[in-house]
Order: C-alpha cells, then sequence, then structure tokens
C-alpha cells in the first residue's frame, strides 16, 4: 500500500507540474484582458517538441548532448526527495534538503556548461548570468530550510509535512523561498519567460542552443523544478500537518488541499509577474540579497523560538 | 542674423567663388559652388546654420554631358531656409573633398556616394561600404549610374566586412543578428563587451535594401507617390506627404487649405499610433506587460479609426500631389471626436500607471543616455534629439499649416529612455490637442488641385513624421519624369546615435535603449 501511494505522489509530480506553468499563463493573460492559451498547452509544447527533430551544433561535444538528460534525472530525483500528501511512515524519505538542494546545483552544473558547449555568444551569457543568480539563490534556499528544520527538528525533507503552525520564522523563510523561486524559476522581475530578446535573457538564453527532443526535457525539466519549489513554499506558508495515522480519505483530502494551495501559489506568482517590471541585471543582487535578510530573520526567529 | 547676411558672409570667404545663387522657393536658397571651394562653403555652412549635413547626394548628369551634380543641404531654423550647396564634377575627376572629418554627419553620406556612383569622397577614414554588402556584390558596378546595368554576378572579391575591433583583457565580442527573434527587420549588432557593461557597438544595415531612390526613376511623381509610402511602413504618410510636398513646389501646385488641414490631421494620427505603440514596446521589454497591453489597445482603436477615414490603417492611398484623396466628412469628424476621448483618457490612464510604477521608473531612467553634443555631432533628429534637449521639429521651423494651431514643441533635456518615453507622452497629448483644433478650424473647399503643367527642377520636400524629420530631394525632369529621387529618413541619422548611446550600458538594457529609439530597417536602408 505504501509503494502505491508513494508512486500516487510521484506521480502527481510528473504529471501535474506542466498544469502550473499552463495555469499561471492563464492567468497572466487574463489579468491583461486576453483570453490565453488553454492551461493544457504546455502538454501539447512538450508533444511537439518531442516530436521535431533536432539541431545540434558540429561544435558541441557529449556534454551538450547529455545535459538535458543530466538536468531532468536530477529534477526526477528531487521530486522523489519532496513529500506533498503523504506523510512520513507511509515511506521513508531518504534524504534531507542539503541533498534536495545540491541533486539540482548538480543539474544546472551541468547546463552551465552545456551552454558555454557550443561556444555560441549567446549560451555563454546566459550560463555566467544563471551561475551569477544561483550563487545567491543558494544560500537563500539553504537559510531559509535550515530555519523550518530548527522549528521541525529534523534537516529530513519529512520536516515539509510536519510544521506544526504558522508562526513568524515560516512565514519569514517561505517568503523568502517564494523570491529565491521567482529567480529559480526564471519568472519577473528576475527573468522573463515570454521575451523574444535574446540579450536580456538570462535561463533561455543558456538553452537557446536545444531544440526537439532535448528542448522538451529541458522544459519539462523547468516545469516539474517549479512545481516543486511550489509545493514546497505551500507548504510552508501554509502549514497543516499530517500524522501517520491520517486515513485515506483524509489523504485524499491532503491531496485537494497541496493541489488548491498550489494553484494559490501560482496564482500569487501570475498576479507578481504582471503587476512589476523586470529588473536592471544587477538589480537582481538586491533582490536576493533582501531575501537572504528575511532567511537570516527567519532563522533568528525559529532559534528564538517563534 | 537673416539668411541674406548668411549668403554674404559665404561670398567674402577668402577664395571662394560663388558661381550662382538662385531662390526657386522662397524656403530654398541653392549656392553653386566650384568644387574646390566645396569644403570651406558646407564647413561654413555648418557653424553659421547651425546645421549638421541635412543631406549628401550626388546625381548622375553624364547624358547631358555635365559629368556629376553633387548636392549638400543644410537646414538654418532660425531664418526658415534650406540652403543647398552644388557642385558639378567632372566624370573623369569623379571625386570630392570628404568632410568626414570635420563634419561628422556626412559620414555616412558620403560613404552611400561612393558605392552608389563610385564618386570617391577624397579623405573619408571610412572606406567599407553601407549598404552593398562585399559579400554578395561585386566591385565596381554602381548601381545608381544611369547607364548601370544589373550583374547577375554574386562573386565577393573583398572579403569580410571589417568590425571595429576592441582588444583587451576579458573583453569579448557578441554578434546579434541580422536574423532576429520576433517580428522586426534584419540588422547586425556586433557588440564588444567586459562582462555585462557594453564598451562598443557597431550596426551593419542595409539587408533591406531595396533600391527604392533607383525605382523611383523614370517614374511620374503621380505613380512614385505609392512607391514613397511603402519606404518605411509605419511612416507611410509621413513619407508620401514629403514626396508630394517636393513634388508640389516643382510643379508649382497651389494645395488647398482644407487638403493642408487634413494631411496635418493625418500627420499627428500616424505619429499617435506610433508613440503609443513604443510606449507599449518599452514597457513590453521591461516585461511589464499589463500596461504594453494597454497600449496595445489604443494602438489598435486609432488604427481602426485610420481604417474609417481613409479604409487604409496605415493612412496609404491618402496622399497625391495635389492634395489629398479622402475627405472626412462630417459624420466621420463625429467618430474622429469620440476616438480621441477615449484615447486621452485611455493615455492618462497609461501614463499613471507608468508614473507609479518604482520598478518601471527604475529600468528607465538614466538608461541609454544620448548625450547632446554627440547627438548634435552625429545629426541627431526629431524625437531622439528633442529627447536630449535639442529644439527641432519641422512643424515648429518650417510650421506652414501648424503656424495656425500654435503648435508646442515637447522638449526633454536628460537624453536616457525615461526621457524619449516622456517626449512620445507628450507628443501624443499634443498631437490630440492640434487634432481637435485641425478640425475646429478644417475650411470648407476642395481637397485636390489639379495641374496639367509639368516642369523641370529640383526641390526638397519634408514632413516631420513621428520619428523625425522625412526628407526627400526630387529632381523632375521638363516632362516632368523623375530624374533623381533622394529620400532620407530620420532613422539613417539615428542609427548611429544608437550606437552611441548604449556605451557603458550592460548589455540585457540593450533592447530597452533599442525600443526607445525604435528605429527602421528599412528607412535607413531604402
Amino acid at each position: 500500500m505504501e509503494i502505491i501511494l508513494l508512486i500516487a505522489q510521484w506521480a502527481i509530480f510528473l504529471t501535474a507540474a506542466p498544469l502550473a506553468g499552463g495555469l499561471i499563463t492563464k492567468i497572466k493573460n487574463y489579468l491583461r484582458m486576453r483570453k490565453g492559451p488553454s492551461i493544457t498547452q504546455p502538454y501539447y509544447n512538450l508533444a511537439k517538441l518531442l516530436l521535431k527533430g533536432e539541431v545540434v551544433s558540429q561544435n558541441a561535444s557529449w556534454i551538450f548532448k547529455a545535459a538535458p538528460m543530466v538536468v531532468l534525472s536530477c529534477v526526477i530525483a528531487a521530486s522523489m526527495l519532496i513529500p506533498i500528501f503523504v506523510p512520513a511512515g507511509y515511506a521513508q524519505y531518504t534524504g534531507d534538503i542539503f541533498v534536495f538542494i545540491f541533486i539540482l546545483a548538480l543539474g544546472r552544473f551541468f547546463l552551465s556548461l552545456a551552454g558555454l558547449d557550443t561556444a555560441s555568444a549567446f549560451g555563454g551569457m546566459g550560463s555566467s548570468r544563471e551561475m551569477f543568480i544561483s550563487s545567491m539563490v543558494e544560500p537563500v534556499l539553504f537559510l531559509s530550510l535550515f530555519a523550518i528544520s530548527l522549528k521541525t527538528a529534523t534537516t529530513n525533507t519529512e520536516m515539509l509535512l510536519n510544521i506544526p503552525a504558522a508562526s513568524v520564522s515560516t512565514i519569514l523563510a517561505g517568503a523568502a523561498i517564494l523570491m529565491a523561486t521567482l529567480a529559480e524559476t526564471s519568472r519577473i522581475p528576475i527573468d522573463n519567460q515570454e521575451t523574444h530578446l535574446e540579450l536580456t535573457m538570462i535561463h533561455e538564453a543558456m538553452v537557446l542552443e536545444y531544440s526537439g527532443p532535448r528542448l522538451a526535457m529541458i522544459e519539462y525539466a523547468s516545469y516539474l523544478k517549479q512545481f516543486i519549489f511550489f509545493a514546497i513554499i505551500a507548504n510552508v506558508l501554509w502549514p497543516t500537518p499530517i500524522q501517520y495515522s491520517t486515513t485515506y480519505a483524509q489523504l485524499f483530502m491532503n491531496m485537494l488541499m497541496i493541489l488548491a494551495k498550489i494553484s494559490g501559489i501560482a496564482a500569487c506568482v501570475a498576479i507578481i509577474e504582471v503587476s512589476i517590471a523586470k529588473m536592471r541585471l544587477f538589480r537582481a543582487a538586491d533582490f536576493l540579497l533582501f531575501s537572504f535578510a528575511l532567511a537570516v530573520m527567519a532563522t533568528v526567529a525559529a532559534a528564538l523560538g517563534a | 542674423m537673416d539668411h541674406l547676411s548668411i549668403i554674404s558672409h559665404i561670398k567674402e570667404i577668402d577664395g571662394v567663388e560663388l558661381l550662382d545663387i538662385r531662390e526657386p522657393h522662397p524656403d530654398e536658397t541653392i549656392i553653386s559652388i566650384r568644387p574646390k571651394d566645396f569644403k570651406k562653403v558646407c564647413m561654413h555652412l555648418h557653424t553659421l546654420c547651425p546645421s549638421p549635413v541635412m543631406m549628401l547626394f550626388a546625381c548622375d548628369e553624364r547624358r547631358k554631358g555635365a559629368g556629376f551634380s553633387i548636392y549638400a543641404v543644410f537646414m538654418a531654423a532660425p531664418q526658415k531656409k534650406w540652403f543647398v550647396i552644388e557642385m558639378n564634377i567632372a566624370e573623369n575627376e569623379a571625386r570630392f573633398d570628404s568632410l568626414a572629418k570635420e563634419i561628422y554627419s556626412a559620414s555616412l553620406f558620403e560613404r552611400e556616394i561612393k558605392e552608389m556612383f563610385g564618386i570617391e569622397p577624397v579623405g573619408n577614414p571610412d572606406t567599407r561600404r553601407l549598404r552593398l554588402h562585399d559579400e554578395i556584390w561585386p566591385e565596381g558596378h554602381y548601381p545608381m549610374l544611369k547607364d548601370f546595368i544589373r550583374t547577375t554576378d554574386t562573386t565577393s572579391v573583398s572579403g569580410d566586412y571589417r568590425f571595429t575591433k576592441v582588444e583587451g583583457e576579458g573583453i569579448f565580442e557578441v554578434p546579434v543578428g541580422p536574423v532576429h527573434a520576433g517580428i522586426i527587420g534584419p540588422g547586425h549588432f556586433r557588440f564588444s563587451s567586459a562582462g555585462e557593461p557594453i564598451i562598443n557597438l557597431e550596426i551593419r544595415l542595409g539587408f533591406t535594401h531595396r533600391g527604392i531612390e533607383k525605382l523611383m526613376e523614370g517614374k511620374d511623381p503621380a505613380d512614385a507617390v505609392a512607391i514613397a509610402e511603402r519606404v518605411e511602413g509605419d511612416s507611410s504618410f509621413a513619407h508620401s506627404l514629403a514626396f508630394c510636398h517636393a513634388a508640389e513646389k516643382i510643379n508649382a501646385i497651389a494645395v488647398p487649405e482644407r487638403a493642408k488641414y487634413l494631411r496635418a490631421l493625418f500627420l499627428e494620427l500616424e505619429r499617435m499610433y506610433n508613440h503609443v505603440n513604443d510606449i507599449g514596446g518599452i514597457a513590453t521589454d521591461v516585461g511589464f506587460s499589463f500596461p504594453a497591453a494597454l497600449a496595445s489597445a489604443i494602438k489598435e482603436n486609432i488604427l481602426s479609426l485610420n481604417e474609417e477615414l481613409t479604409s487604409s490603417r496605415y493612412l496609404r492611398g491618402v496622399n497625391i500631389a495635389g492634395g489629398v484623396l479622402k475627405d472626412v466628412c462630417r459624420d466621420k469628424i463625429k467618430l474622429l471626436k469620440r476616438a480621441l476621448e477615449v484615447a486621452i483618457k485611455d493615455i492618462n490612464r497609461l501614463k499613471e500607471i507608468l508614473d507609479s510604477s518604482n520598478s518601471f521608473l527604475d529600468r528607465v531612467d538614466g538608461t541609454g543616455i544620448l548625450k547632446k553634443k554627440t547627438a548634435q555631432d552625429i545629426g541627431i533628429v526629431g524625437m531622439a534629439a528633442r529627447a536630449c534637449g535639442i529644439a527641432m521639429d519641422l512643424r515648429k521651423d518650417f510650421p506652414g499649416i501648424y503656424d495656425k494651431i500654435k503648435f508646442n514643441i515637447a522638449l526633454e533635456h536628460s537624453g536616457d529612455v525615461l526621457a524619449r518615453l516622456r517626449i512620445r507622452f507628450s507628443e501624443f497629448m499634443e498631437s490630440v490637442r492640434l487634432i481637435g483644433l485641425l478640425i475646429e478650424g478644417l475650411p470648407p473647399g476642395d481637397i485636390r488641385a489639379c495641374h496639367a503643367q509639368h516642369k523641370e527642377g529640383l526641390s526638397l520636400g519634408y514632413a516631420e513624421g513621428w520619428r523625425g524629420q522625412v526628407l526627400y530631394a526630387l529632381k523632375l525632369d521638363p516632362a516632368g519624369i523623375i530624374e533623381r529621387c533622394k529620400i532620407v529618413d530620420p532613422s539613417f541619422h539615428n542609427w548611429h546615435g544608437l550606437s552611441y548611446s548604449v556605451l557603458g550600458d550592460i548589455i540585457p538594457d540593450f533592447p530597452l535603449c533599442n525600443k526607445s529609439f525604435d528605429l527602421s530597417y528599412p528607412g535607413n536602408d531604402l
């Protein structure tokens, strides 16, 4: 039974991830007085890319070809570590938050190498910017998740379902993670997923050389990563502790609950994206520094027991 | 100083002999000089007016046995005069003294003359081609010569284009284009940067060169209006107006008052839809999508209005030498008034949204500064010039009908993206006000003057389009057929301004600077 629950949880991750992206696009367009594509559009896009042929630069080495697989595997592995509605006890989550962050970092490392690999100007530019942004995102994630681990007395990822109630420290940590997530998922104000302007891109510039199935892998990995982060934020900002003794009906309710919470986070992100302009590249440092300050405050608050 | 004292000043220059001075039209003075005085006279006019080289072009007169004529045009705004320097050079001595080192704004024109006519500007340090790319255009073929025969040979002899090279530790080049993402024209941008800050930007254009000036030759001016309208899609009306203006001056056609009012009205409508489009574009480029959506709604309203008034969204097929073809009747005036009320309400809302957004202002304030001195040296015109404190606007300098409806020039001094954005907002509002006055004072009567006789001559036509002044120099032969038509779009000067305005800014801010100028590829490439 346990294994079925775990597989169900994992299947939700894998299938629902693009939906969150589609939902954000839909809400953004609605706010801009437009109709916008259906929220299932990301699936069609992925299918289209999978069926397409692929152009690979003659200068590309094995890194370029392997990177999408590495990235996708890393993100899928990370998704297995994050509980969303199946509490510990049904399953043993065998990793802690540090493993989670470093697995994602491994994927990013390969993607940055791939950006440099084809020696195109954009790839290099994108990789350098991505590294610049991640060097500030990772400390924020470490510190804010650490604050939560102080509250729950464990660094195992099961802590996400153990947060007793919203408190000063979890709200501060949640806000910090939300800001870091905007950067991590290349959203405004750090990056702009909708732009066609290569020179302004961060993440997109790095993967500009990819096409066809490999691009589909990278895009799918981005959706999945985004979904993971939304799930973390949802559980941190609005904790609903789940115990082992919960009934199946309760588990099902948990599942609906987490999906509703994730939709709520997606709506927030959409509203943020529509209501502000993208920042100047180097201003991203200020933005992420602010989120780092929030994370520090969260840690202090957690240490003080708030 | 009036224009006569400028002329007498030139007469007194040491060793200069003026062959002829004539005033075929009240706003033009043509001064014929000897080739060896060319540089001296031009440099004096440049400082006396003061004006950059507004136009510099050649004309092939070898069929008349007169070699080549070269014309340099300067604008004396306070005197409301255009000074045209004319000189004749022999076929076997196809060269002239370059002005480029002293008057930078002449440089591009000289390169153009060299590649189109094979006339050598002696002393121009930049010998590269402008529009006929080395990669596909063989040497020794000069398309603007009257006896040019099109060649199918596209073998290059002269290798790659030489970009300015910046060297040093950590400097790398970012080539962008000519094919871009999005629906825009082709142009190649070569950035040299150290990290993100831009050290140098070189822009290579000419990819949409269609030979418009050559196409014009041999056409009847009535037919050529359609070509002028298609030089540049978003300035169709300004181009056809400038062209018609030149043709009307040569043929001495008195345009009816009503037509003049209507032309000003359409010109302002063209300005409005383009300005609001760019405001939206600037918002899009910084990822601020809500105001961008509002701006595109406003633009669409104006385009629909254009269609209602003229049955063309981009105001084509309206102008003709002698007047306009589309009248605005009483019903349509009502429609126009209602549309303007909506537009002014929407634009105020748009302005409020942008002005109250810190994240937006942070992006545009202080980005892409073009210094006034640089702008003057390059010869920046129009809206971009007004954003750096240069008060030039043909509607003020050569008002015509704008004299009757007191026109207020928009002016900003900081020269950054924000300044260009503010110019757009104030010009949009001013346009709404002007249109209000125009329909109030719209006189009854004909909208088109008939004319039969054809005259020979050279004349300048001009109109202040939304980017800046659109200049046409038209030369008709005795049968009234176009012998030479030189077009100078504001983009021709202003692309150069863009490459200076981004220096020191970071690469990701380039698209924003670019959009704030919003220059035309086809208008530059012709």
